[in-house]
């Protein structure tokens, strides 16, 4: 008998999580350790520049995965989650919003967890466009203009936060009632 | 020092910088906003794409209003130094508009 290792689903589940989101929370990641380790307070040469160059694409990247994530999750991973299943079903597997909300103790994983990750990632690619923009547009000062740096870095870290956050509330989701 | 804000040319200014950042705040409330009224019931967003159901309208009209803001403060601020307070508003409304995103806050009402 053939059985597939993964189904159509349960890969698009995971370009979605591990490809767009994980990587997304990656460049974020390291995006943030570059502005707060590199960052020159004024001092500005040809090293500053090219490591603002580096930079620059990092952040870009970042803002590209998140929003890869963000419409990835919404218009595509979304729809076979929420589908509703056939009158009269028993076998709820396949329709993960209906088994999380068939059982009381699971209900939350839908009515908090997943309510919540349908917005908050929005906010987050916002957030991420914000920063990729103010990286292009400040190019070096990024790291030599101390509040320019400040700023990019507080931008990032509350789109990693909630980028995180909302990662974490679809693992747990992913792993109580997965997409196969 | 400037006039009204305005900076000499070839200035750093923090304007673009500010604009960018108090736009996601205003779309963030914008979006948390769209969804609690919507929870509400006061009024319902249509859906964009049937499949995925009324989360596609309320994040389209949270992406609306976040454009819309930064066109508006970026042709206004692109050139000018703003106070850095307005940085510390973008990020109270962007706490705002998580917490209008929570179910048990639409709960409270």
């Amino acid at each position: 008998m053939d059985i597939p290792l993964f189904s159509y689903d349960s890969i698009l589940t995971m370009l979605h999580g591990l490809g767009a989101g994980g990587g997304g929370l990656l460049t974020l990641f390291a995006a943030l350790f570059a502005l707060i380790t590199m960052r020159t307070d004024g001092h500005l040469d040809a090293v500053v520049e090219k490591r603002s160059r580096n930079l620059r694409w990092l952040i870009v990247l970042a803002a590209v995965l998140v929003w890869g994530a963000v419409i990835g999750g919404t218009y595509i991973v979304f729809p076979p989650y929420r589908a509703t299943p056939p009158e009269g079903l028993t076998d709820l597997t396949a329709y993960p919003r209906s088994l999380l909300t068939s059982n009381p103790e699971t209900d939350w994983l839908h009515s908090f967890a997943m309510e919540t990750k349908e917005h908050v990632p929005w906010i987050a690619a916002m957030l991420a466009t914000a920063a990729a923009f103010i990286a292009v547009r400040y190019r070096s000062r990024i790291l030599s203009d101390r509040a320019i740096n400040r700023m990019t870095t507080a931008v990032l870290a509350t789109c990693f936060a909630l980028a995180a956050y909302a990662a974490l509330l679809g693992t747990f989701v992913n792993k109580v009632a997965p997409l196969e | 020092m400037t006039m009204a804000g305005r900076e000499p040319e070839g200035a750093v200014t923090n304007g673009a910088a500010l604009a960018a950042s108090l736009s996601a705040g205003i779309g963030a409330l914008g979006l948390g906003l769209v969804v609690f009224l919507n929870e509400l019931g006061v009024f319902e967003v249509p859906a964009l794409y049937g499949p995925a159901g009324g989360v596609t309208g309320r994040t389209a009209a949270g992406v609306v209003i976040w454009l819309a803001a930064w066109a508006v403060l970026h042709s206004r601020w692109k050139d000018r130094s703003k106070s850095s307070g307005v940085f510390g508003l973008s990020l109270l409304l962007v706490a705002l508009g998580v917490v209008l995103t929570f179910p048990p806050v639409w709960h409270l009402f």
